[in-house]
Order: structure tokens, then sequence, then C-alpha cells
């Protein structure tokens, strides 16, 4: 700005010198020095483009995904009104395309501003629209583990909290035909007291933990990136294979660990609580257990 | 770096300006838009299912 580098400059400079206060000419521009600036600007710059990075990360990516959370959302309310006349009373789960929703889900202790949009498959642009559903895992309601990835920062942040969850808290899971009411498994601390202490709580009373060969299974683990065994049928121990009858229902939320990070994985497993078929409750209404916080 | 792009902005002052915010706004939107979605999954930032 009003440098006189550049000759144009240097001119103006020299005609304007017969008065007498006139400051001596700058020097001409010295390379050793405009190199050592040019490489100070340009390191400001990369370090103002990383911290771009990081809004863009925690509050851009949010505003992209919430769009394209209600448009799928937007989706499947259309899909489910235009299917009400179907006359099968289950809901099936073939065909699903990539990234296509089919269920939603709420955690009422989160409030109930708390609801997402499942959708299928667990790549980088199905993420970026929701939680992603394994797609070789079971689909909500089935023996099986139902097993759902989601982003902790950025990106509408679905699974940001679920370290927060405690056992017995209600994941509820609504379909086409029915709520699947899942509920966080007891911790490992609270395992061993769990018949005296925490199986009083109403919210528990179908929560215990689970028996062989299910017996290691914990309500929150923190494991690493390849324990891919957390979302087998029998969490841990693939090479098991109970018939589909054995099977527990089972509900499994992957996340990154530490939060910003990536160097492990937040798990939460849950086990299926109860079904409740829309058909019994008053058309449009949710049930009891979404009101639980 | 700056200083030479400032000097080679063309007109009066106030147009200079309104062109150094426009440029600014199109670096902003190129790397919004089109740089950190391009490189976001290229780093471990937002890994968050595991894999056998």
């Amino acid at each position: 700005m009003g440098t006189v580098e550049d000759d144009r400059g240097v001119g103006r400079i020299s005609g304007a010198l017969s008065g007498p206060e006139v400051p001596p000419p700058r020097r001409r521009s010295d390379p050793v020095r405009t190199v050592v600036r040019t490489i100070g600007e340009i390191l400001i710059t990369a370090g103002l483009v990383v911290l771009l990075f990081v809004v863009y990360e925690v509050y851009v990516t949010d505003v992209i995904s919430a769009g394209k959370q209600r448009d799928v959302t937007t989706a499947l309310d259309d899909q489910w009104k235009t299917d009400a006349e179907d006359p099968q009373r289950v809901d099936h789960f073939e065909g699903l395309k990539p990234g296509e929703g089919f269920a939603k889900m709420y955690i009422p202790t989160f409030g109930a501003d708390f609801h997402f949009t499942i959708v299928e498959g667990t790549t980088e642009q199905a993420l970026e629209v929701g939680p992603g559903h394994y797609t070789d895992t079971a689909y909500p309601g089935e023996p099986g583990n139902f097993a759902v990835a989601g982003h902790r920062v950025g990106k509408g942040s679905p699974f940001n909290d679920i370290d927060l969850i405690n056992p017995c808290d209600a994941i509820i899971v609504e379909t086409k035909r029915s709520w699947f009411v899942y509920r966080m498994l007891p911790e490992k601390a609270d395992k061993a007291n769990w018949a005296a202490t925490k199986a009083k709580n109403p919210l528990c009373a179908n929560v215990n933990p689970l028996g062989a060969p299910y017996s290691d299974l914990v309500g929150q683990e923190i494991v690493t990136p390849n324990q891919g065994t957390v979302i087998a049928p029998v969490p841990h121990h693939p090479e098991v294979a109970p018939s589909v009858g054995q099977q527990a229902a089972l509900m499994t939320l992957t996340t990154c660990h530490p939060r910003f990070e990536a160097r492990q994985r937040l798990i939460v497993h849950a086990v299926l609580d109860h079904q409740i078929p829309k058909d019994q409750l008053p058309s449009g209404q949710p049930p009891a257990e979404m009101k639980e916080s | 770096m700056y200083a030479w792009i400032w000097r080679h902005l063309p007109g009066p002052l106030a147009v200079r300006i309104g062109t150094a915010a426009l440029l600014v706004l199109g670096v902003l939107a190129l790397l919004m838009f089109v740089v950190f979605p391009w490189a976001e999954p290229k780093l471990p930032f937002n890994n968050v299912t595991t894999t056998q």
C-alpha cells in the first residue's frame, strides 16, 4: 500500500525532492527482504487455511448435512405415507439403495429434538446424510446386531454425545410398521451388582447382563478401529453363530473416539426391550417411552 | 505477495477495496466448497466405522 518500490513510484518521489522535509527515498526492494516477507505471508496464510478447515469441519458440514438429512427424512415420510395401504403388516428392508433412509432413531435422554433418519450403508456419502446402517448386519427388531455408525463431530454430529447414554436408557427406532425400544446394556462396572442395584430401576425391567455366549458384552466400550467384531451378531465372537432363534436382538452404535480424533472407536451396545406395532397406538402417536428423559 | 496483489489492483481506492473483498470471498468459497470437501476424506479425523 503506497509503496514506492516500482519505477513509477521512484520517479514520483524524486520529483518531489525539492521540499526540504521530504524523507530520504526508501531503499529499492531488497530481494532477501522480499523472499523473507513472502515466506512469512505464505505461512500466515497456511495457518488461516488450517483454521478455516476446522470451521468447515465443525460448522459448515453441519449445515450441509442438515439439508441432506431433511431431504432424506421427507423422502422417508412420503414413502411411509404412500405405502400406508400396503396390506402386509411387517417391515421389509430388502432392496434398499445406498444412502436411502429406512428408519428413524430417537434417544429420549437427549431431548425431543434428537431424531435422525438412518440411511443404508456406511460410506462417506451415506454418513454425510445421517447415521448409517452397516449393510451386512441385522435390521431393526431382527435377531442379530443392528449396527449403526454416525459422525461425532461435524456432519450433523448425530453421535456426538453417545458416551452420555446410561444403562437402560432407551434408544428408539421407528420403522414404517413399528417402534422398537432398545435399551443400553449394563456397563462393565455395574454388571457384578446388577441385580442388587440398577435392576431395581423400572426402566431396567427387561435389561439384564446377557448370558452365554454374550457374557462379556457390556453397554459401552472403547476399541481400536480394527475391532470390526463389535458389530458381529455376537459382538467380539464372530466365530460363535447361534441359530437365529437363539440370537439376541441387539443394536450397536459406533463413532470415533476421542472427539476430533479417530484413534479409537466408541461403541454402545443395546438390547431390544420391546416392540410396539404402530397399529396398536392411536394413529401418529409416539410411544410413551419417547417421553423418558 | 499481498502487497504485490494490492499494487496490481486497478482503479481508485474504493474499487480496490471492493475487488480485494471479492477476491477474499472467492478464495473462501473455493476452499469451502471445493478444496475442503476433496481433502476431508483423505484426512483421519472422521472415521467412525470399524473394519475387520
